[in-house]
């Protein structure tokens, strides 16, 4: 679905903010980035849908090249969530919101109307309402099904809960995942929240400096310390805690599993505590 | 956008108070314009970067003169085909284009443009924006509220600007196709563009209102700066030689 060859890019010359990076990511996968500041997490989400052209290497998405076709004719294969809603949103009401990028891809009419209104049915929006006047998760969730609507066979999602409440942050992530396993999304997603990778992430890709530092399925990772700590990267409490007590309580994750690991250290405690 | 940015540096005319620097570009516009003599305009715009060239700013002033040129052709047409004083000059068809008196009125006018306009656009090289809207409160005695809003205009464009990528890279992201040939396509595409802009705009502006205000924006009076921007011979002598231009090209220049 999505290969990087060897690929540098640079915002100026004299400094690259991605080294000569290889990774392939397959179809169907749920794809964590993570990283500190300025790591290049951004940059590769960018590189993938062909708004950034690598200085050296390439990148290929769905076999095609970035370089040689526009980002407008990748946007077909590729959903992009931003970080900021406003970026995006121009229409005055919620449906020709999410139906614009569908018009825009140049669908037939009946489609469009078909997929507006599932998707409005599905993150239950009004079709009248007026998107800017909106609270900032209920934008996120306009734009969502605008990119969502469009069915996309790969969803970038840059940092899309920063400013949503838990409960709007956990309504978006779960009808992603829903998607990523029925429907065989591939989905790509750049995250600080290392709570939120750990629970919905089935791979993590740790960047630093804009080299690959490790590549691994998510349990695997977020156990690694010294590799998330080169990272600059601050593990979640709980993964850090499962480190802590060693390979004997692998499901501390889960709450049941928690509770096994406090038994076996003779702390009684009740649900409710 | 670089062409208006500060240029640090330590010459004659950074030294200037600010409002002097200010009151100068205005001198030498003025000059300019009341000057009506094609040489003598050249003469100004030469001038003016050779000033230029003497405190650092030479390439500057070309890129800037190279920049107002264009400014200057389109005025140049418009008088050209309308100016009907003089000699038939070029006559097609027995329909006349443009006359001696169009073409020395044109090439007047756009250069007077150039010559004009050079001084006030260098003074954004030598003249921090702070300094100026500072000066102006305490020497001219400017309401702070009115030199705030120059400034923050000012301070907001190169914002406007990043915020204007990061929209259309979105919307490209979408599928938008901003490379079309179409015109009439190319016209609609403004609006996903500019609704977005618009929006975030009026958001950052209330936005910074309400951190004025929360700083104490209103509390401000002149005596609230530390900076002092004293006048000295420097002033007083580039304030002489200005208005002895402006005598100079209203009896010399006609």
């Amino acid at each position: 679905m999505i290969r990087f060859e060897n690929v540098s890019f640079g915002y100026t010359r004299e400094r690259e903010t991605i080294k000569n990076l290889s990774f392939h990511i397959k179809k169907g996968e749920f794809v964590a980035l993570i990283g500190a500041n300025g790591a290049g997490k951004s940059t590769i989400s960018r590189l993938t849908n062909g708004l950034l052209q690598p200085t050296g290497g390439h990148v290929y998405l769905n076999g095609k090249d970035t370089q040689t076709t526009p980002s407008s004719v990748l946007a077909k294969d590729c959903g992009f969530l931003f970080q900021n809603p406003d970026r995006q949103i121009c229409e005055n009401t919620v449906r020709d919101e999410i139906a614009f990028s569908m018009k825009a891809q140049g669908w037939p009419k009946d489609k469009i109307y078909e997929h507006v209104n599932a998707a409005l049915e599905t993150f239950s929006l009004d079709p009248e309402w007026f998107p800017f006047s909106r609270s900032r998760g209920e934008r996120q969730r306009i734009a969502l099904a605008g990119v969502l609507a469009c069915e996309p066979g790969l969803l970038i999602l840059d940092e899309p809960t920063t400013g949503l409440d838990y409960l709007e942050c956990t309504h978006i992530m779960d009808y992603v995942t829903k998607l990523n396993q029925e429907k065989g999304i591939t989905v790509l997603m750049v995250s600080h929240d290392m709570e939120l990778v750990q629970s919905y992430a089935r791979r993590v890709l740790v960047l630093n400096h804009g080299t690959l530092m490790g590549d691994g399925p998510t349990n695997q990772i977020m156990k690694d310390a010294p590799l998330l700590k080169s990272a600059r990267v601050l593990p979640a409490q709980i993964p850090e805690l499962a480190l802590r007590f060693g390979d004997r309580f692998r499901d501390i994750y889960t709450v049941e599993g928690m509770f096994a690991a406090l038994y076996s250290m003779n702390i009684n405690v009740e649900e409710g505590d | 956008m670089n062409l208006l940015n500060y240029v640090p540096g330590d010459s004659f005319l950074h030294k200037l108070n600010p409002v002097i620097k200010l009151a100068a570009a205005f001198m030498y516009g003025v000059a300019a314009i009341l000057c009506n003599n094609v040489l003598g305009e050249v003469g100004f715009i030469v001038l003016m970067i050779l000033i230029s060239y003497s405190s650092g700013l030479g390439d500057r002033a070309v890129r800037l003169t190279k920049t107002l040129i264009i400014i200057g052709m389109l005025m140049f047409v418009i008088q050209l085909l309308f100016v009907r004083s003089g000699d038939p000059l070029l006559v097609i068809a027995g329909f006349c284009v443009f006359t001696t008196g169009g073409l020395i009125s044109a090439l007047l006018l756009s250069l007077r443009v150039v010559a004009a306009m050079l001084p006030l656009m260098l003074l954004f090289a030598i003249t921090q924006m702070n300094d100026l809207c500072n000066a102006l409160v305490k020497k001219a005695h400017l309401p702070y509220r009115y030199a705030f809003i120059v400034t923050t205009a000012f301070r907001f464009v190169p914002i406007f600007t990043t915020e204007f990528h990061d929209i259309q890279d979105a919307q490209k992201a979408r599928g938008v196709d901003f490379d079309t040939k179409n015109i009439i396509r190319k016209m609609q595409l403004i609006a996903p563009l500019c609704v977005p802009l618009l929006v975030s705009s009026l958001k950052k502006v209330d936005n910074s209102a309400m951190s004025a205000e929360m700083r104490g924006f209103a509390l401000r009076t002149i005596k609230s700066g530390y900076k002092d921007y004293p006048f000295t011979w420097r002033d007083i002598a580039v304030v002489l030689v200005l208005a002895a231009l402006i005598i100079f090209s209203v009896l010399f220049l006609k």
